[in-house]
């Protein structure tokens, strides 16, 4: 390390123009572990110069002549923890909205050449973790609530559930009930209310928009 | 209910902001559920849109939760029994639907209708989706704030609750798991305010400024310079939501 011109915070510093470029491209960028990890030497290494600092001075009667340099070591070590976080958190945060974009298909959203299976890709293994407790978590939500908001009828709280899509996008409010799609991706027969369907690629279909939405939003079909 | 007769006289020349979007709604003919001849909406129902200060249909109540909702900093109290209502309505009128459309007397024209109403229904869905899912939004930012606070959770429903609770959790072991672990143990807290900072756990903001319109004469309410405002009824200002918190809770105003 060029300790000549290295500041404390300046590595988490970078840590955050990261965080900054994926918000300003749009893109979720390679977990920077090398960053990560050489941030954390850096909190190991300024808190044994704290212990020392504190250490060096037992007398508590007078004060500590060290105690600027005990601030100092303080503050970067304060830093350092919340860009950490900060890029942590903003990671999940991009991480969720993908998910909501896909509608929440976490397989297909883990195979995304953008995003890339586990050992090679652009997550941590601890995000493809976090992932995986999210969906488990929506999943949840998705078949508890209604539940107790349909009093009328209890016995039907599953049904509530599938009669909205909470995956669906909230972007654009429906405007019409059909739709005209062309498949991009095979993706085999699927029932409709026009009967069964058979997605074959380069076809077009008519098809009522309730029935193909989770299709368009993963990308097997495409709004003409 | 003397003051919305006086309310009716002055309106065409009292000054005032524009019909606020749920009178748009009110107001607009393709009223939420006409063409059904069943009658489920009960009391509420407006068939003909008449002028007026009629009640509001549960879809109105619904979009009006929902744009309360997407604009309060904080989380509004969920509306689980109108959802519920509405939910059930929505399930008879498909039900409704796929009868009329299975009965081969049914007209040309009745046909046309049954595709209003079946583009209604999704329409009512996005509304309820969008809503859901505002709720969701919050609910996960405020997740660790939510479940360090008990007052807050009776604005919740179970579900949301528990996930709120779950995606607390999930939340502060990812963090452990990627960063904290690896720190000196005296550096590993998630819950330390350091001073000149914001705080770890963000919590909602209550003094960002909102639009508020009052849909009724509201009793003053203390802005933050000492001076107190009367909200009459059809004024629309901006402040700092925490002056009218109370006011929206009670329904007196709406966000727009």
């Amino acid at each position: 390390m060029a300790a000549a011109t290295h500041q404390y915070g300046d590595l988490a510093t970078q840590l955050l123009t990261d965080s900054r470029r994926s918000t300003a491209t749009d893109t979720l960028l390679k977990y920077n572990d090398v960053l990560v990890r050489s941030i954390i030497r850096e909190q190991r290494q300024l808190e044994s110069l704290l212990q020392t600092a504190i250490s060096s001075h037992p007398d508590e009667a007078t004060p500590n002549p060290l105690l600027p340099t005990i601030l100092l070591y303080q503050t970067a070590i304060n830093r350092n923890k919340r860009c950490l976080l900060a890029y942590h958190a903003h990671r999940i945060d991009r991480l969720k909205d993908l998910y909501w974009s896909v509608g929440g298909a976490l397989p297909l959203l883990l195979s995304m050449p953008s995003v890339g299976p586990s050992h090679t890709g652009a997550l941590s293994p601890h995000e493809v973790d976090f992932l995986r407790s999210y969906n488990a978590s929506i999943l949840a939500l998705r078949t508890e609530s209604f539940s107790s908001a349909s009093s009328l009828s209890q016995k039907d709280a599953g049904v509530l559930t599938e009669d909205v899509d909470l995956m669906a996008p909230i972007i654009k409010p429906p405007k019409d009930l059909h739709v005209l799609v062309r498949v991009v991706r095979d993706c085999g027969v699927v029932h409709t209310e026009q009967g069964a369907i058979d997605f074959r690629r380069g076809h077009r279909f008519l098809v009522r928009r309730a029935d193909v939405e989770h299709l368009i939003v993963q990308g097997f079909l495409e709004e003409i | 209910m003397s003051n919305w007769l006086d309310d009716l006289g002055l309106e065409p020349n009292e000054p005032r902001a524009g019909p606020s979007f749920i009178e748009r709604v009110r107001h607009a003919p393709d009223d939420d559920d006409y063409p059904i001849p069943d009658n489920f909406g009960g009391l509420d129902r407006n068939l003909l849109g008449q002028d007026g200060e009629e009640e509001e249909t549960r879809f109105q109540q619904l979009i009006r939760h929902w744009i309360n909702e997407r604009q309060a900093p904080d989380i509004l109290p969920g509306q689980e029994m109108l959802l519920g209502r509405i939910l059930d309505h929505v399930r008879k009128q498909s039900d409704d639907v796929q009868l009329l459309r299975a009965d081969p007397d049914s007209s040309e024209d009745e046909h046309f209708r049954i595709m209003l109403v079946q583009t209604e229904i999704e329409r009512v869905k996005f509304v309820i989706r969008s809503y859901i899912r505002t709720r969701l939004f919050k609910i996960e930012k405020y997740a660790r704030w939510i479940s360090a606070n008990a007052e807050v959770h009776e604005k919740l429903s179970k579900a949301e609750l528990d996930h709120a609770r779950r995606y607390a959790r999930l939340t502060e072991y990812h963090f452990n798991q990627s960063v904290l672990q690896s720190f000196p143990p005296q550096q590993r807290s998630l819950a330390d305010n350091m001073p000149f900072m914001p705080p770890i756990v963000p919590a909602p903001d209550k003094l960002r400024p909102v639009f508020v319109h009052a849909r009724q004469e509201c009793p003053p309410v203390q802005l933050p310079d000492g001076t107190s405002i009367a909200m009459e009824k059809g004024r629309i200002s901006l402040t700092p939501y925490y002056v009218v918190e109370q006011l929206l809770l009670r329904g007196e105003v709406e966000l727009v």
